[in-house]
């Protein structure tokens, strides 16, 4: 498993705990809002991390490369 | 309500709402343009189908900053959520989530390393010429009010009548930020199609997905902002009569006119916004404005 994986089963994990938490609990509106300002894009963008397809070992390379590289 | 609860009620309707908008937007800049154009869910569908399409990162992006400006652009409009819809809160919060969205326009292209993507992050820079009508119509906003809080401009509207009546200007100053933020406009320089997809070009895939998901709480968001600073307290319906309206009217205009140059653009928008700005002034100083 890649760091990249990795990271984003982390992220993933503790933004919905957050989320969750601020839902069951009233917590201070300060608290809240942090959540939700970093937290709902961060699950989103982990959620998609995780569900993106990757390209196939042979393709990798193509699919990164740049036609202009050098500018 | 939860206060989480009504936030993530909101972020969830203006996604919705945002994305259904721009297919409207797309469908009836298809049909002014006498072709059938997609159906107007279709860009709902391609912001959910992009999170599962094959994405891989650029040899020459800079990884953390590429990713991690698409959360940026995120987080800045749901701060405009925050900020707008849930607390009502200050107007010079959602200046400073645009001034940011600026910003994002302009590492979004810097980070993938693509030509196409820096000059359209150069062309960004020369875009923030929409800053100046937005902020000076803020400002009118402010005189005529007395205020920059959304709750109070509202109170305002409900005792003395909509603001679009006693500062046309203003709005029309409001409404070319508006303008200039839908897609296809003849001042979405930094998108033009020389440049292929702009500052997005590289950002494919999720990452793609994720900006769509951004961009279209952005529209939801600033159609809300426009409604609600002008036409005064409105329902759920009057929104959502407002917003249809507003995306025919743009999606009209973008299907007829032309991209700008860039230099013809920010001339347009500054000469727009310097007759609204006078005009204004013309109008509180002679008293039409009480």
């Amino acid at each position: 498993m890649n760091s990249q994986k990795i990271i984003s089963i982390i992220v993933l994990v503790l933004s919905t705990i957050a989320i969750l938490a601020c839902l069951v609990i009233n917590l201070e509106t300060w608290i809240v809002y942090t959540v939700s300002i970093f937290g709902i894009p961060a699950w989103v963008l982990s959620l998609g991390l995780l569900t993106m397809a990757k390209p196939k070992p042979e393709d990798a390379e193509e699919r990164v490369k740049e036609p202009f590289t050098g500018y | 309500m939860n206060l989480m609860a009504n936030i993530l009620i909101q972020v969830i309707i203006a996604f919705l709402a945002g994305s259904l908008l721009l297919g409207l937007h797309r469908k009836i800049m298809a049909r002014v343009q006498r072709r059938p154009g997609p159906p107007i869910i279709q860009h709902l569908l391609h912001s959910l189908k992009f999170f599962f399409k094959e994405t891989g990162f650029p040899k020459t992006a800079s990884k953390p900053f590429y990713i991690g400006i698409t959360f940026i652009l995120a987080l800045i409009w749901i701060v405009g959520v925050i900020a707008g819809p849930v607390a009502h809160d200050s107007l010079l919060i959602l200046f400073g989530v645009y001034a940011v969205y600026k910003i994002v326009e302009h590492n979004s292209g810097s980070s993938s390393g693509s030509p196409y993507g820096k000059l359209s992050c150069v062309r960004a820079v020369l875009s923030a010429a929409t800053e100046l009508p937005l902020f000076a119509a803020i400002i009118f906003v402010y005189l005529v009010t007395g205020t920059m809080n959304i709750g109070e401009i509202i109170a305002y509207q409900s005792v003395h009548g909509p603001l679009i009546f006693s500062i046309p200007l203003a709005a029309l100053m409001f409404f070319m930020l508006i303008i200039t933020k839908s897609p296809y406009s003849p001042f979405a320089i930094t998108k033009d199609k020389v440049l292929i997809s702009g500052f997005e070009t590289e950002h494919y895939g999720l990452l793609r997905g994720f900006m769509h998901f951004s961009e279209s709480i952005a529209w939801y968001v600033m159609l809300w902002v426009f409604l609600t600073i002008f036409f005064g307290p409105l329902t759920a319906v009057g929104y959502l009569v407002g917003m249809i309206v507003i995306t025919f009217i743009t999606g009209f205009i973008n299907a007829t006119t032309p991209i700008f140059s860039p230099n013809h653009s920010v001339m347009t928008q500054i000469t727009i916004g310097a007759i609204c700005f006078f005009g204004t002034i013309l109008m509180i100083f002679t008293g039409v404005v009480a």
